[in-house]
């Protein structure tokens, strides 16, 4: 008596299984997807092989609200005036979903706020705003819906205010919250999701948040300008005759470099400048605008620094005979 | 309950092609299939499980198929076997008192009998995860006998 095996359901299993022959999705079985089981027995009776089905049992499995927000920033941005945060948005329910972004730029503990101008998908995923080929978003609207286990490339677009201190860090948050609803684990929004079923908060309550950290990328400039007096006697009272050499230092200070620092200063009155003395670092520079940096003249010194990276100095002296 | 009797009566007469004789053969087991989800409570500090309708499944719940059977026969049903294909949607939960199969039905066993081919194409030990039917196996159900069978399934 051969046993026989009929396999009713097979062909349903053979395609849910191509189906799950791909990585499993991060959120489960995908919303909507009917559970189907069918038993088969086959016995013998009467001297004869006998098949029975049972009958299939069907039910549907429900929608999960679940996502995730990862910062794509490894450190601190370093940003001057503007800069671009990267973030990585990701739907780990089991069914398509929009989620609602909200950038907020005013995190407790930051050393400044910054402002946040915008939003916008990275649609080529180069981590910059390219306008016209990345989606901008308001902040506080919906994404367009993201499918189960679908990520989501997401810029903030923030300034820095002039305020800011060199330097000083300022943290930026996004925070991505299921539309169809929020909450504690478990709480349920009947028929709201996929096929008419329901929808339910999975354990990330169906909103996250990250963070992303700015650093003010930016070069302070400071000027000291002190002055020593020879007078004619070898002392130094400042009495006519008497030379007064004023030292200038150009300090950078904070991060990154200046550009074009120029140094500027009048001649005082009562007093004439000393032709010939006009020196950078040391050097002396030719009082004729020339290819020198400097040039130095009866009204005043100026002296071209270029660019001045961070944590240089420059040191510029002349000297004046007190008339 | 007679309704689906005679349903499966004509299918298997269709199928089968031989008409009187089967209806003199008219199967005498019925099988009654079922779904539970398998609800954890915390009552009091006490945890116990607690059966539901299906009415809300989520991934990761864990559910019970149970198949009920009725020999309503004047005869017994000997060699009995009954076997369910796991839905592509769920995997086996634990091995219980059946065999398994991890290759589409074809040969069954013991789980831990049983290899699979992993994503490194070499053989592995199969998991539970693997199980694509199971089987049970009765030698005889007599007149007027019934029973369950059941296995436990956690969506995927």
């Amino acid at each position: 008596m051969g046993t026989e095996y009929r396999l009713k359901g097979s062909l349903a299993f053979a395609l849910a299984g191509a189906a799950f022959a791909a990585p499993a999705l991060a959120g489960g079985v995908p919303a909507g997807v009917l559970i189907e089981n069918t038993a088969t027995a086959t016995y013998t009776a009467n001297a004869s092989t006998q098949t029975v089905d049972s009958n299939t049992v069907t039910f549907r499995v429900d929608e999960v609200l679940d996502v995730a927000t990862a910062s794509q920033e490894s450190g601190p941005v370093p940003a001057t005036t503007t800069a671009v945060l990267r973030f990585k948005v990701t739907n780990t329910g089991n069914g398509p979903e929009t989620f609602t972004l909200t950038a907020n730029p005013a995190v407790t503990g930051n050393a400044f706020n910054a402002t946040v101008t915008g939003l916008a998908i990275d649609v080529n995923a180069n981590g910059a705003y390219d306008a016209g080929v990345d989606t901008a978003l308001t902040n506080g609207a919906a994404t367009p819906a993201l499918a189960a286990d679908g990520p989501l490339d997401v810029l903030v677009l923030v300034s820095i205010p002039a305020s800011a201190p060199a330097n000083a860090t300022s943290r930026v948050e996004l925070t991505a919250v299921a539309t169809t609803g929020t909450g504690a684990p478990g709480t349920l929004f009947a028929g709201a999701g996929v096929s008419g079923g329901d929808a339910v908060v999975g354990a990330s309550t169906a909103s996250a948040t990250a963070q992303a950290t700015l650093t003010v990328d930016k070069a302070v400039v400071s000027l000291v300008k002190s002055a020593t007096v020879a007078d004619p006697f070898g002392g130094t009272r400042p009495v006519p005759s008497a030379i007064i050499t004023y030292s200038i230092v150009a300090n950078v200070a904070g991060t990154g470099t200046v550009a074009g620092l120029a140094i500027a200063d009048a001649i005082p009155a009562g007093t004439s400048y000393q032709p010939g003395t006009l020196t950078l670092e040391g050097a002396a520079l030719s009082d004729a605008a020339d290819a020198d940096a400097g040039q130095g003249g009866s009204t005043g010194v100026a002296v071209q620094l270029g660019d001045v990276a961070a944590g240089g100095t420059r040191t510029v002296t002349f000297k004046v005979r007190i008339n | 309950m007679s309704h689906r009797l005679l349903t499966a009566v004509c299918a298997i007469a269709l199928g089968a092609g031989f008409a009187v004789p089967a209806f003199a053969r008219a199967p005498a087991v019925a099988l009654e299939g079922d779904v539970k989800l398998v609800r954890q409570v915390t009552e009091n500090g006490r945890t116990s499980e607690r059966l539901e309708e299906p009415n809300q499944v989520l991934p990761g719940d864990r559910l019970v198929f149970t198949t009920r059977y009725t020999n309503g026969g004047a005869e017994p049903a000997t060699d009995f076997v009954v076997t369910n294909p796991l839905p592509g949607p769920v995997k086996l939960a634990r091995v219980d008192s059946f065999e398994v199969s991890v290759d589409g039905g074809k040969t069954f066993g013991a789980l831990a009998a049983l290899k699979a081919t992993g994503a490194d194409g070499k053989p592995r030990a199969a998991e539970l995860a693997d199980v694509t039917h199971v089987r049970w196996r009765l030698a005889s159900i007599a007149p007027g006998a019934s029973g369950e069978v059941k296995y436990f399934a956690e969506v995927r």
